[in-house]
C-alpha cells in the first residue's frame, strides 16, 4: 500500500493505519470476517520490525496485548462479534489498569455463532462493555479512508488518555474495497511520549505497580471516582459527529452510525428527489455519544429517524439525547440484514405522509 | 471391525449433499465412528468446516441426535449433556445405554478448545473426544494451528523470502490425552478404515473418557488432489510422521508398524503447503530427526509399558 490514491480493502486499511501510527506488536486469531487483519499482519509486522503472534483463542488475544501494553508497547489485537465477547474479561482488566491498547471489531450477526454477514449487533458490548464500572472509547468508521484514519488516531487516544480504544466495524466495512485517497505523511504525535506508568524494569527508578484489584476499604471507590474524572475529560475533549444536510433545514434527521450511515446518505438523495428534506446525525465516537450535539439537532426537526443493523441499540442513546420518544421513529435489520437506501426512503415516506 | 464394504451395506447415519469439499476426509471419520456405534450416540461438534458444512439450516446431515457449540466448547457441552443422562439415570427416567461423542478440528482441539478437553477427560465423563486433524485453521482460511507441522506454509504462517512457513514443531496432543490417565487413547487415519473401526468400536465399549485423534487430510489447505484424501492419510503413516497406536490403561501398542520406513520429504512432495520447506534442507534434517527420535521414543513406550 502507498500513499495517495488506491484501491484498498477495510481491513488491510486497518493493518497499514496501525503500522503508521507506530503500532509493533499484534495478536490475534482467526475468525471471519476480519481474517485479512492477522493474514496481512503476518507478514508485513515482520517487515516493519514488530512482533506478529497467532493466539490460541481470543481470550489469550486480549491478554497478551495487555502485557505487551503493561510493556509500554503500541499493541493492537482484531477479532470478530463472538471473538469479541470472549475478550471482554481482558477489556475490563486493561480498562482497570488503564492500559492503552487498539481492539477492532469487523461485527457480524449473532447472538451465538450468528453467521458472517456484516451486523451492527454489537453497539451493546462495545458502548457498554464487560463488568466493572469503566468506558472504552469506541469509534465508528463508515468508509474505508475512515478505516484507516481512525485506526491511526486511536493510538494516539489510547495513549494519551491510557485507556482501551475500539474501532467499531463490520463485516461490510471490512471486506469492501474502495478507492481512497490516503494521507500516509502524518505522524502520530504521542509515539514517542514517555510512558512513566510503564512496566519497563525498576532499574535506577522505584518500583512501580499496574493493578486492578483494590482490596483496602475505599481504595476501589477511589479508583473508580479516578476514571470517572478521565472519563469526563474525555468525553469533554473527544466527542466527535458528523452533521449533514442541516444547511438545507431539513423537516427530518437520520440518526446512524457506521455502515447505516453510509447506506442513509443514499437514502438523504433519494429523499431529497421526492421533495423530503432531511439530514443526517452520524456518531463518530458511539462513546462517548455526541448527547449534546444530536439534542441541538434535533429540536431543528419533526422527527429523527433511527437506522440500525440490530433490532435497536444505539436508539437507546439517541433517546436520551433527544429526550423525546414521539420524535423517533426506528427501523433496524438485524442478522446480518442490510438495508438498502431505497428500504430506509421507504420506511420514511410511510411516516411522513 | 468392518471393512468399508461392509460398512457401505448398513445404514449411513451422515447423509450425502452436505457441503464439504470433493475429497474431504472428515465424512470418512464421521462415517467411521458412528458405523462402529451399535447404541444410540449423541454427537457434540465444535464448530469448523464439519459443523458448517453438515449443518447448513434448515438442512442437516446429521441423522443422530446433533448440537452444536462455539468453538472451545464442544467437550464441556457434551459433559454437559452426558452429566444430565446420569441424572436421568439415576432418577430412573432413562435406561437406554447412550453413547456421547464430541467432535473437534485441531483448531478447536489443539488450541481454544484445550482446557474444556483437559476439563472433560480428567473428570471422566463417559464420552468420547474424535479430534479431526488436518493441522490448520481450514474453514476460515487455512491459518496455522497448533497441530500445523513446522516448514508448511499458512495465511498466518505463510512461506516467503526469508522463512517458509511455520516455524514450530506440531502440539502432540496425544500425549497430553495419555498424561490424563485416561482409559483410552488412540491415533488412527481415515485411510485405515479397519484400524480407524476396530479403534471406535472398542472405545464405544469403554466406560469413561476416550479420546481419538484422527489424521484427516484436507484438499484446499494442503494443495492436494481430490482424489489424494486416501493415499496421503496413509503415506504419512509409512513416514512415521503419524503413527498408528493407541495407549488402553496405560499400555501402549503400535498397531502397524511400516515395513520400509519413509523418509519425510515423501510425504511433502505430494504438497504445495510444503513447496518452500522442500528447498531447505537444514530444515528437513531437523524434522526427520525429530520425527525419528518421536518414534524412537514410541517404540520404547510400548515395549516399556508391556513389561510382565
Amino acid at each position: 500500500m502507498t500513499t495517495g490514491k488506491q484501491l484498498i480493502k477495510g481491513n488491510t486499511a486497518i493493518v497499514e493505519a496501525a503500522l503508521d501510527a507506530g503500532c509493533r506488536f499484534y495478536a490475534g486469531y482467526p475468525i471471519t470476517p476480519q481474517n485479512e487483519i492477522p493474514e496481512t499482519m503476518s507478514w508485513r509486522m515482520p517487515e516493519e520490525g514488530g512482533t506478529f503472534i497467532q493466539a490460541e483463542s481470543e481470550l489469550i488475544s486480549i491478554n497478551m496485548v495487555f502485557g505487551a501494553s503493561a510493556a509500554g508497547a503500541r499493541a493492537m489485537t482484531t477479532s470478530s462479534s463472538p471473538g469479541i465477547s470472549l475478550m471482554q474479561e481482558g477489556i475490563s482488566y486493561m480498562a482497570g489498569c488503564e492500559l492503552p491498547a487498539v481492539l477492532v471489531n469487523v461485527m457480524r450477526g449473532g447472538p451465538g455463532l450468528g453467521n458472517i454477514a456484516p451486523s451492527q449487533s454489537d453497539y451493546f458490548q462495545a458502548v457498554k462493555p464487560g463488568h466493572g464500572d469503566f468506558h472504552i472509547i469506541t469509534l465508528a468508521p463508515h468508509n474505508i479512508s475512515e478505516m484507516y484514519d481512525y485506526t491511526f488516531d486511536a493510538f494516539d487516544l489510547a495513549d494519551k488518555y491510557r485507556i482501551p480504544v475500539m474501532i467499531l466495524a463490520d463485516g461490510l466495512l471490512g471486506q469492501l474495497m474502495e478507492n481512497v485517497e490516503l494521507d500516509r505523511s502524518r505522524k502520530p504525535a504521542l509515539l514517542n511520549a514517555p510512558k512513566p506508568w510503564a512496566l519497563t524494569g525498576a532499574s535506577g527508578r522505584k518500583g512501580q505497580r499496574i493493578v486492578s484489584l483494590l482490596m483496602q476499604p475505599g481504595a476501589l471507590e477511589k479508583h473508580n471516582m479516578d476514571l470517572n474524572e478521565k472519563y469526563n475529560l474525555i468525553k469533554k475533549n473527544e466527542t466527535r459527529h458528523e452533521l449533514a444536510g442541516m444547511e438545507k433545514n431539513p423537516e427530518y434527521l437520520i440518526a446512524a452510525f457506521g455502515t447505516c450511515a453510509r447506506i442513509s446518505k443514499g437514502t438523504m438523495n433519494i429523499a431529497a428527489d421526492a421533495g423530503i428534506k432531511t439530514g443526517l446525525f452520524r456518531p463518530i465516537t458511539l462513546w462517548p455519544f455526541p448527547y449534546e450535539a444530536l439534542k441541538e439537532a434535533a429540536k431543528k426537526v419533526k422527527k429523527v429517524f433511527v437506522f440500525e443493523m440490530n433490532l435497536g441499540q444505539m436508539v437507546e442513546d439517541v433517546r436520551l439525547a433527544v429526550g423525546d420518544d414521539s420524535k423517533i421513529e426506528f427501523y433496524g435489520r438485524p442478522g446480518g440484514g442490510v438495508p438498502t437506501a431505497e428500504e430506509l426512503f421507504e420506511f420514511i415516506r410511510g411516516k411522513v405522509k | 471391525m468392518s471393512s468399508p464394504k461392509q460398512a457401505a451395506a448398513v445404514e449411513t447415519k451422515l447423509t450425502g449433499g452436505h457441503r464439504a469439499c470433493a475429497g474431504c476426509a472428515f465424512p470418512i471419520a464421521i462415517k467411521e465412528v458412528l458405523s462402529s456405534c451399535k447404541y444410540p450416540v449423541v454427537v457434540v461438534n465444535a464448530t469448523g468446516c464439519m459443523e458448517v458444512t453438515t449443518t447448513i439450516f434448515p438442512f442437516t446431515a446429521w441423522k443422530v441426535p446433533f448440537l452444536h457449540n462455539a468453538f472451545e466448547n464442544s467437550a464441556a457441552t457434551c459433559s454437559g449433556i452426558e452429566g444430565a443422562y446420569q441424572s436421568l439415570k439415576k432418577q430412573g427416567k432413562i435406561d437406554k445405554n447412550i453413547k456421547f461423542v464430541a467432535f473437534g478440528g485441531d483448531g478447536g482441539t489443539y488450541d481454544i478448545g484445550l482446557q474444556s478437553l483437559s476439563g472433560a477427560m480428567e473428570r471422566g465423563h463417559d464420552m468420547m473426544y474424535v479430534c479431526y486433524n488436518n493441522e490448520a485453521y481450514m474453514n476460515t482460511g487455512v491459518q496455522r494451528s497448533s497441530a500445523t507441522p513446522r516448514g508448511s506454509s499458512t495465511t498466518t504462517a505463510p512461506a516467503g523470502k526469508v522463512i517458509n512457513g511455520k516455524q514450530q514443531n506440531p502440539k502432540d496432543l496425544t500425549e497430553i490425552m495419555v498424561a490424563h490417565n485416561i482409559p483410552y487413547v488412540a491415533q488412527t487415519t481415515v485411510g485405515m478404515w479397519p484400524d480407524a473401526t476396530k479403534k471406535f468400536e472398542k472405545a464405544f465399549e469403554i466406560t469413561g473418557a476416550k479420546f481419538v485423534n484422527i489424521y484427516s487430510p484436507c484438499i484446499p489447505g494442503w494443495g492436494i488432489e481430490t482424489s489424494q484424501t486416501i493415499k496421503l492419510s496413509k503415506l504419512v503413516v509409512d513416514t512415521c510422521m503419524w503413527p498408528i497406536y493407541e495407549v488402553e490403561n496405560g499400555k501402549y501398542k503400535i498397531n502397524y508398524k511400516p515395513a520400509t520406513k519413509l523418509p519425510v520429504t515423501e510425504f511433502y512432495k505430494t504438497q504445495a503447503r510444503f513447496k518452500a520447506l522442500l528447498k531447505d534442507e537444514a530444515q528437513i534434517k531437523l524434522i526427520q530427526d525429530w520425527v525419528d527420535a518421536k518414534w524412537a521414543r514410541l517404540q520404547l513406550m510400548e515395549e516399556a509399558t508391556n513389561k510382565a
